[in-house]
């Protein structure tokens, strides 16, 4: 007798090639028919991040350079976070046509937007870096803790998306709910900001905040050029655990209802 | 051997009497005390019950929202169920709506290997059978082109010759769908006749009751979610016909 956990686990591990051709879809689907084609993905982040870097570095008084690789450093994880989160809300309503057509493991939808977005994120992580490097950034050992940085942020990330997708299915005003919620969420993130210039109230809220210890799991290589803490380190495997197993909780007890209230 | 047992299903639907309930109305029931029911339960299938042995070709007939296609997406694991339950035993093939998946903005040959994906083939597989299908849709000289210029004749066309392209244990067929011109019609009745003697089992539903009667060796007749009749084809579209005559 095969467990619950073990089908559901080989039925993921079957539907790989399906996975790699929704993710292939979406990357693909994006820049058709531009003529720069994948090369938006690079450009407008980068263009993005130089307005804000230009913006705030003149209202804070602060230096150019170092505010454009401490800001830098703070979107790369928050953009993936929150693209996730909006865009897996309605992983399942975008594909309703075909789930109730034909049975795939609901969990692909979801996971391919994850994939998708992940592979936007590195990709703009790496032209980014170009661009430090040459405004005078500098490499140090520390980068090598990225791709851990990475791969804690997706679970995170993942878990969180896995609620939204559910939920979403089920109450269609969190897709409204969502954008807004993201919005006052990135003002509760230091990312423009440092931890330590907040003062009054806020200053509980953003303590409470899960998303702070990923910010600094990518601030600390890139900005700081060293390890993060091991107390960051560790709070976030705790958090990224915990989103993951409460992500899949949700998403096992109720996958099966999905079809029936789309 | 293949065979497909289902036993006491049943697969309810949920209506909404106002509307699907928002997030403000959820929280607000939650701290009302009596839970209020704003839905009620509609059974599209109802306790039903059969086996289907290999070797068997089973035409299901009704009126139209019967519960048929529920019944059919049930056993294409679409639907699970509410009540009772489903064993199959064979590889099944989801054939029911081609063109499920298709994106507009890929070419034809995207399609086929997206479409192929999602229907169950493997990557090798879809290398295998990719000039076949192109050849069998007539579709060489647009095979690149998105499919969203293509004429409706060339859309199933190209849907149908890839869906018919695998050799299931089990076919799962809602209407014999083909589409395009009386020469293609022609050919791709051949095929899906192939198709239908290659497999193991064949599940269809149809309203075209000379189709059913001559396909199936066995007919059930679905009606409000129920088994009205199960028997030999001609008894069964009989009664059914004769019973719609009547009323």
């Amino acid at each position: 007798m095969k467990t619950k956990a073990r089908t559901f686990i080989e039925e993921v591990h079957d539907s790989r090639y399906v996975l790699s051709q929704l993710v292939l879809q979406q990357l693909i689907l994006r820049y058709r028919r531009t003529v720069l084609g994948y090369l938006w993905t690079l450009i407008n982040p980068l263009l993005m991040m130089t307005v804000m870097a230009l913006v705030f570095a003149t209202l804070f008084k602060a230096e150019l350079k170092t505010f454009a690789v401490f800001l830098f450093a703070g979107m790369i994880p928050w953009n993936f976070f929150s693209s996730v989160v909006t865009q897996s809300g309605s992983s399942f309503i975008n594909n309703e046509a075909l789930i109730k057509k034909i049975y795939l493991p609901k969990i692909i939808f979801p996971l391919s937007i994850t994939f998708a977005l992940l592979i936007d994120s590195v990709l703009s992580f790496l032209a980014l870096s170009v661009i430090i490097m040459t405004i005078g950034g500098s490499l140090s050992w520390a980068l090598i803790f990225i791709p851990i940085s990475y791969l804690l942020l997706f679970f995170f990330a993942l878990g969180v998306g896995l609620i939204m997708s559910v939920a979403t299915v089920f109450f269609r005003d969190l897709q409204h709910v969502v954008l807004i919620a993201m919005q006052g969420l990135f003002f509760l993130t230091p990312i423009l900001y440092r931890p330590d210039e907040l003062m009054g109230n806020l200053v509980w809220f953003v303590r409470l905040n899960p998303v702070v210890p990923f910010i600094d799991l990518f601030r600390a290589p890139l900005y700081l050029a060293s390890l993060p803490t091991s107390g960051v380190i560790l709070e976030s495997i705790l958090i990224s655990l915990s989103a993951m197993s409460l992500g899949l909780f949700v998403f096992l007890r109720q996958q099966r209802q999905i079809v029936f209230r789309l | 051997m293949s065979i497909i047992r289902v036993e006491n299903l049943s697969i309810r639907f949920r209506i909404y009497h106002d509307r699907s309930p928002s997030l403000k109305s959820y929280f607000a029931n939650l701290f009302k005390r009596k839970s209020q029911t704003t839905y009620s339960e509609f059974s599209a299938v109802n306790e039903v019950s059969f086996t289907i042995s290999a070797g068997e070709r089973v035409g299901i007939i009704g009126r139209n929202g019967a519960g048929k296609s529920t019944l059919l997406k049930a056993l294409c694991r679409v639907y699970e169920p509410s009540d009772g339950e489903i064993a199959v035993d064979g590889r099944i093939a989801p054939l029911l709506e081609i063109g499920a998946g298709f994106h507009p903005e890929f070419t034809g040959r995207e399609n086929i290997y997206l479409n192929g994906a999602i229907l169950g083939y493997t990557k090798q597989q879809l290398i295998e059978i990719e000039s076949e299908v192109v050849a069998f849709a007539e579709l060489e000289e647009f095979i690149d082109t998105p499919v969203k210029y293509y004429s409706t004749g060339m859309y199933m066309r190209l849907a149908f010759s890839l869906a018919t392209s695998m050799h299931p244990d089990i076919l799962v067929l809602d209407e014999i769908f083909a589409g395009g011109d009386a020469a293609f019609l022609a050919k791709a009745k051949s095929r899906m006749y192939a198709m239908i003697d290659n497999a193991n089992i064949m599940v269809m539903v149809s309203h075209d009751h000379q189709l059913v009667t001559s396909l199936c060796n066995r007919v059930i007749w679905i009606d409000h979610g129920k088994v009205e009749g199960d028997g030999l084809p001609e008894e069964i579209v009989g009664r059914y016909l004769g019973g719609k005559d009547l009323g």
